[in-house]
């Protein structure tokens, strides 16, 4: 997730639908004629008078894309493809509610989208057409195509073509290591005694912001549990279980999690004395004035920290969880993926943008500009130094999605995982969270 | 909001209009309220009021009332919001008394709604009593004590969330306060404290105008007469003011707990449910089914929380109505 999910902005996220809604207007205008006269339409008449007889033959696809800080990055995009041709006309649609396209039956035509668990189920439904037939699609790599199939399958399609990942470590201050002669640690023992280091330095080793729930899970939380398990392959037990899982079943949280959970304890100790009531932006901040040597946040924080300090000195490695230096992985998330709506009724059109977003010009010079992965087997490697130290990793696919992302949102765990490092019982709340899978196996 | 979403939304809201939506009518006080009703009754209504009441009905009908009989249904489903889905019976409300996290989420917000209303009342009704004195400079007080009522809930959760983060602990270091040195809103133990503190900061004010309301209509003479009799300050405020605003009281701590148990926006801002579950109110367990897929889920949720308010709101028509009936 690329910024922090203030809970104040989701109501104007879904309440605000303005774009689709004069676009299903301008539509029943051209062709119902006086029937839309009655509404009021204010802002769309003067788009309508200039073109309405030219545009006739162009058909006209919604483009869904709301990821705020390239809205401006693909409006471009979406100018310079409708420039370019005068068969599609795209229209850039950054402010609806991805669900209540789906309810409401009218989903965009083509979105370039956050994938996760919560898209996956508009997929395992059959919402999403299958692009397999696309020569674009055997251009992606297998195990990134593989990480789309980890939430859901739609059996026989390849539904969402991975576009941009992003992949998170430790952030850390170049600066700060080398002052305090710290070598970026590479097991589990020497980043313990980094840790020790910092601290006779009186430097905070790591920076933590547990204020905020969704920075504990997709740091601490899914680097420990991504460094010493198989995440995926974890879940696909945990559902294979279902119901059953608990003290007697083969996966359970209890077990499995109880030792990441404690090392990630051991490095929630290591962190700021404040770390309870400090959020995702002082996190960023103290990183920028030096305050602490590392901090676990993904590749989004690097341009704010950034903004206070252009000058930092930043780079990131895997958190070593293990003894075993090869155990070392990223985590990655499917930033942006690209699918078409089944009930799309304009396909082909959708068709022709997708495949112009793929174009390895076009593609590559987004994941350039936002710090993020290329997800094809002829994608460059990435050149900015804070990210550089994660190349050989995603290469080597060393890499795994978080485990915080992979447990449904109606089980609170990231709540839970602050409650563990803010003092509830480590134990006693991971029997909840296999009680929770439980009951919600039941229901499902 | 378009017609769908829209709809879905306002089933949420159900929950928290069923409270607020037919519960502010009636809500006029008793004494008020007691105009002749034997007058009306004998006469034949003008048709033309149906008229007046058709609109309304009509939007109350589309927005409320079937959003609301939709959720029902859909809380008998195993529906994500769109899409296919099967009857399942009881299955959800059987799943839903034993999730911990659904009772915590009561237990909470009733524990919290209770204490709110407890200090709001009491603040408010002493408040009341100092503005409604002859003492200068009142109704710029008054309007300065109504401020808080105008200032969006999630503004002031973000500004208090602030300052029990930073301001509260820096203030504590440096008076060497050691229950202080730590923001509150990070223990589990003391978060519901900092939610209840702002709850009744941004309460207060519509507690304290109705209070203000109810003093002033308690006639001048009966004091006049008390204090010939002799009656101290306290007598006079514990056997005339307290009796003759009682209605008042009902009125503030009823429609009070109804809205602290919708409790959303604040919550949100200060702790997001934290830390761990501890601050999770029964809104916000409803409206993750949302974002989490878990729609009917917590649409059953959402109607167990309705008929609680429901009843909330009945024992609320028989106090404060009296005899008034319609």
């Amino acid at each position: 997730m690329p910024t922090p999910p203030l809970p104040s902005a989701r109501p104007t996220a879904s309440g605000r639908q303005a774009p689709p809604g004069g676009l299903s207007r301008r539509t029943l205008l051209a062709g119902l004629g006086g029937v839309g006269a009655a509404l009021a339409l204010a802002g769309c008449s003067p788009s309508l008078g200039a073109g309405g007889a030219a545009r006739s033959r162009v058909t006209e696809i919604t483009f869904y894309q709301t990821k705020p800080e390239a809205v401006p990055y693909f409006a471009e995009l979406v100018q310079r493809f409708n420039d370019s041709q005068s068969a599609v006309r795209v229209v850039h649609d950054s402010t609806s509610g991805i669900a209540a396209g789906f309810v409401r039956g009218n989903p965009p035509d083509v979105a370039a989208f956050t994938y996760n668990l919560e898209m996956a189920r508009f997929m395992e439904r059959g919402a999403l057409s299958d692009l397999a037939d696309l020569p674009e699609a055997s251009r992606i790599r297998p195990e990134v195509q593989e990480l789309v199939d980890q939430y859901a399958t739609y059996p026989g399609r390849t539904s969402v073509l991975p576009y941009s990942i992003t992949a998170a470590s430790v952030i850390y201050d170049v600066d700060l290591f080398e002052r305090v002669g710290v070598a970026v640690p590479e097991t589990w023992t020497q980043l313990l005694a980094a840790c020790d280091a910092f601290r006779a330095a009186g430097v905070d080793p790591i920076y933590s912001t547990f204020r905020e729930p969704w920075t504990v899970s997709q740091g601490l939380f899914d680097y420990t549990t991504g460094g010493m398990l198989d995440v995926a392959a974890f879940f696909a037990e945990m559902s294979e279980q279902g119901t059953e899982v608990g003290r007697g079943s083969s996966v359970s949280f209890e077990r499995d999690f109880a030792e990441p959970v404690d090392r990630m304890l051991q490095l929630a100790e290591r962190s700021n004395a404040n770390r309870a009531s400090r959020g995702y932006g002082d996190g960023n901040l103290a990183m920028a004035q030096g305050q602490a040597a590392m901090l676990m946040q993904g590749p989004w924080a690097l341009g704010e920290i950034a903004k206070t300090n252009p000058e930092a000195r930043i780079g990131t490695f895997p958190l070593p969880v293990t003894e075993d230096p090869a155990d070392r992985k990223v985590r990655v998330n499917l930033d942006l993926a690209l699918w078409i709506p089944e009930s799309s009724r304009k396909q082909e059109a959708a068709r022709e943008f997708l495949r112009y977003l793929m174009q390895p010009e076009v593609q590559d010079a987004y994941n350039r500009e936002f710090l993020a992965f290329g997800t094809t087997t002829t994608a460059p490697a990435v050149t900015d130094e804070r990210i550089v130290g994660m190349q050989r990793y995603y290469d080597e696919a060393r890499f795994y999605q978080g485990a915080g992302k992979a447990i449904p949102l109606t089980i609170p765990a990231e709540n839970y995982v602050q409650g563990i490092v803010t003092g509830a019982d480590p134990a006693r709340t991971l029997r909840t969270m296999d009680a929770d899978w439980r009951r919600l196996a039941f229901r499902a | 909001m378009s017609a769908a979403v829209g709809s879905r939304a306002a089933t949420a809201a159900t929950a928290a209009t069923a409270a607020t939506g037919p519960l502010g009518a009636p809500a006029t006080p008793a004494s008020a309220g007691s105009r002749p009703a034997g007058r009306r009754r004998g006469r034949r209504v003008d048709p033309v009021f149906y008229a007046f009441l058709l609109p309304t009905l009509v939007v109350f009908t589309l927005a409320i009332t079937l959003p609301a009989a939709m959720g029902v249904f859909y809380s008998f489903t195993n529906s994500i919001g769109f899409g296919d889905f099967e009857m399942v019976g009881l299955t959800n409300y059987a799943a839903l008394v034993t999730d911990p996290a659904i009772l915590g989420s009561y237990g909470f917000t009733m524990g919290f709604a209770l204490v709110t209303v407890l200090l709001v009342n009491a603040l408010a009704f002493a408040l009341a009593l100092g503005l409604t004195s002859r003492i200068r400079a009142k109704t710029a007080l008054r309007a300065v004590f109504v401020i808080p009522m105008v200032v969006s809930g999630i503004i002031i959760a973000y500004v208090f969330q602030f300052l029990f983060s930073n301001s509260l602990p820096a203030l504590g270091t440096a008076l060497g306060i050691p229950g202080l040195q730590g923001s509150l809103l990070a223990d589990a133990d003391t978060a519901w404290i900092g939610i209840v503190v702002v709850t009744a900061w941004q309460a207060i004010p519509s507690a304290l105008l109705i209070y203000i309301a109810g003093l002033l209509s308690v006639p001048g003479e009966v004091y006049e007469a008390s204090s010939l009799d002799g009656a101290s300050g306290w007598a006079q405020l514990r056997s005339i003011t307290l009796p003759l605003v009682a209605g008042y009281v009902v009125i503030n701590t009823i429609i009070g707990f109804k809205n602290f148990l919708n409790s959303y926006d604040i919550i949100v801002g200060l702790t997001n449910g934290g830390p761990g579950t501890s601050t999770r109110s029964i809104a916000m367990t409803i409206f993750s089914g949302f974002t989490s897929g878990d729609y009917a889920y917590q649409m059953a949720n959402a109607t167990v929380f309705f008929v609680i308010a429901i009843a909330i709101s009945l024992v609320q028509l028989r106090l404060t109505r009296g005899k008034a009936a319609l």
